[in-house]
């Protein structure tokens, strides 16, 4: 659970830059070789290469390699960081709401009492 | 707020509450009260700070018996009593490092019979940087949810 975080900013921060976006969009249509994820992007091979870095190291991409071709695509779990953040806030929170909400009832006069 | 600011990654909860907003407001910005329910059972809460002004800190400590100590802290961002609690709100891990920073908005609003509150929870730290993520975002969110389904 401690790592969660420190994931989840690494994912939100990959995603943060607009050519890794694209590029995630572009891998999102399917698996793509290294050299035709670059295509569209007036960038160098190096950035594509940083880029693609960044994008594995969050979770949200993997390489494969066959005979000298590499491939990348897209992680099939890599949305799971945040759907457990999220699932953890909520009951996080569903439960704070519900001592609140106690608290706050024993703080609220009675209607019938006034 | 509108539909359109919602996406995949936005928490919101929605409850009615038999007490007035005031009561409520109280409960969230004054520490003596913020700690009679801020705090998971089995758990004990400091509140090492709580300055409900803009831009004012906020730190509480959760501590359980085995040791282990849970921090969260946060910045306000709107503090506008009955109405609106707005704070930036993270996770610190035992370090002291701030995990993943969001924000959370509390609306109370009066209603029949007491006060319907609204919790929205954003995974963006800054207005600004939500606005540089408007574009392209939901787009490719909804790709990468089709193919994580």
């Amino acid at each position: 659970m401690a790592a969660a975080p420190r994931q989840l900013d690494s994912l939100f921060a990959a995603l943060a830059d607009p050519t890794r976006r694209a590029i995630v969009e572009r891998l999102a249509a399917g698996e793509l070789s290294v050299g035709d994820v670059a295509a569209p992007f007036a960038i160098s091979g190096p950035a594509v290469t940083r880029h693609l870095q960044v994008l594995e190291r969050a979770g949200l991409i993997e390489r494969r390699i066959e005979r000298q071709w590499r491939f990348v695509r897209v992680r099939a779990d890599a949305l799971a960081p945040v759907e457990s953040w999220l699932s953890r806030q909520r009951r996080h929170w569903t439960a704070a709401l519900d001592r609140l909400e106690a608290v706050a009832a024993a703080q609220t006069p009675s209607r019938k009492q006034s | 707020m509108s539909d359109s600011e919602m996406d995949e990654t936005t928490l919101r909860l929605e409850r009615l509450i038999a007490s007035p907003p005031e009561i409520l407001f109280a409960l969230w910005t004054e520490p003596a009260q913020l700690i009679r329910w801020w705090a998971p059972e089995g758990y004990e809460l400091s509140v090492d700070a709580l300055d409900t002004r803009p831009g004012g800190r906020w730190r509480t400590t959760l501590r359980r018996s085995d040791g282990s100590v849970l921090a969260t802290s946060g910045v306000y961002r709107v503090v506008d009593p009955p109405r609106l609690l707005a704070f930036s709100w993270a996770w610190e891990d035992e370090g002291g490092t701030r995990g993943h920073e969001t924000e959370v908005v509390v609306n109370f609003e009066a209603a029949p019979g007491g006060t319907r509150l609204v919790l929205v929870q954003r995974r963006f730290a800054s207005q600004q940087a939500r606005d540089n993520h408007t574009n392209g975002w939901s787009a490719c969110f909804d790709r990468l949810t089709r193919i994580a389904g």
